[in-house]
């Protein structure tokens, strides 16, 4: 973990350098370059993909997929999830669509 | 704007009915197969965008007017409401499927899945008019002000 802030550094001050940045830009950099850095250590301790140990096969997937049919009737399990289970989110996403153009109504048809 | 171009319009004259039929059928199928009302509305939404790009916008806007666009917009978002209003009256929560009682038919059939198959429709119905209503307001706002051309 050092040796990468370490790195990070030295690439800030090379660049510094050779495109002859302000202070200002150097900032900049540094700043993003603190954002990649989190960003690809949280990436790095997330667990494998598909892995059957993973905290996220809990209970609740293992209900959808025992008695999906039986609860909804619906023999697509997506769309018993989006549609039954969790319906009231779903009404939440066309009222984002219906505010959307509401919202380019207004602002097209205003001048 | 218009498009000059005669292999678009044969191609695109040949093609809009069956881009049509198969968002008809994605909504539909919702609870039997992958899709559902935002894919299927998106397929058949983009079909009559489909037709104003390649003939122009009075072609377009002769298929389905812009009040009846208007009127299917919101009439497809109240319809999931009363839905879920429904499922109320009829004794269960907001949105519940079979405890409200909905007719749940047999799994795997077509008329199944009480709210779902509802549901389903009317966000397919709502998606489609959302794309044509955006598409409409952004590009004669832009043939107004002269953007385009």
């Amino acid at each position: 973990m050092e040796d990468i802030l370490f790195i990070i550094i030295a690439a800030v001050f090379a660049m510094r350098y050779l495109l002859r940045l302000q202070a200002r830009g150097v900032f900049t950099i540094m700043l993003i370059g603190l954002i990649g850095f989190f960003f690809s250590f949280t990436v790095a301790e997330m667990p494998p993909f598909g892995d059957p140990n993973n905290p996220v096969f809990n209970e609740i997937p293992a209900r959808y997929m025992e008695s999906g049919v039986a609860d909804t009737g619906a023999v697509n399990i997506v769309s018993s999830v989006i549609i039954d289970y969790r319906a009231f989110d779903t009404l939440g996403e066309a009222t984002v669509l219906f505010v959307a153009i509401a919202a380019v109504i207004a602002t097209l048809k205003s001048h | 704007m218009t498009l000059e171009d005669q292999i678009v319009r044969i191609t695109s004259r040949l093609v809009v009915p069956f881009i049509q039929v198969y968002g008809i059928y994605i909504i539909l199928h919702g609870h039997l197969s992958p899709g559902g009302g935002f894919s299927g509305g998106a397929i058949f939404g983009s079909s009559l965008v489909l037709v104003a790009l390649s003939f122009n916008l009075e072609v377009g806007a002769k298929q389905i007017s812009h009040d009846t666009s208007s009127i299917l917009e919101s009439g497809g978002a109240l319809g999931f409401i009363l839905t879920g209003l429904v499922a109320v009256v009829l004794g269960g929560n907001f949105l519940s499927n079979q405890a409200a009682g909905f007719p749940m038919g047999e799994a795997g059939e077509l008329f199944s899945a009480g709210a779902i198959f509802i549901i389903t429709t009317f966000l397919g119905i709502k998606v489609a008019s959302t794309i044509i209503t955006l598409f409409y307001n952004i590009i004669e706002e832009e043939d107004k002000s002269g953007a385009s051309h």
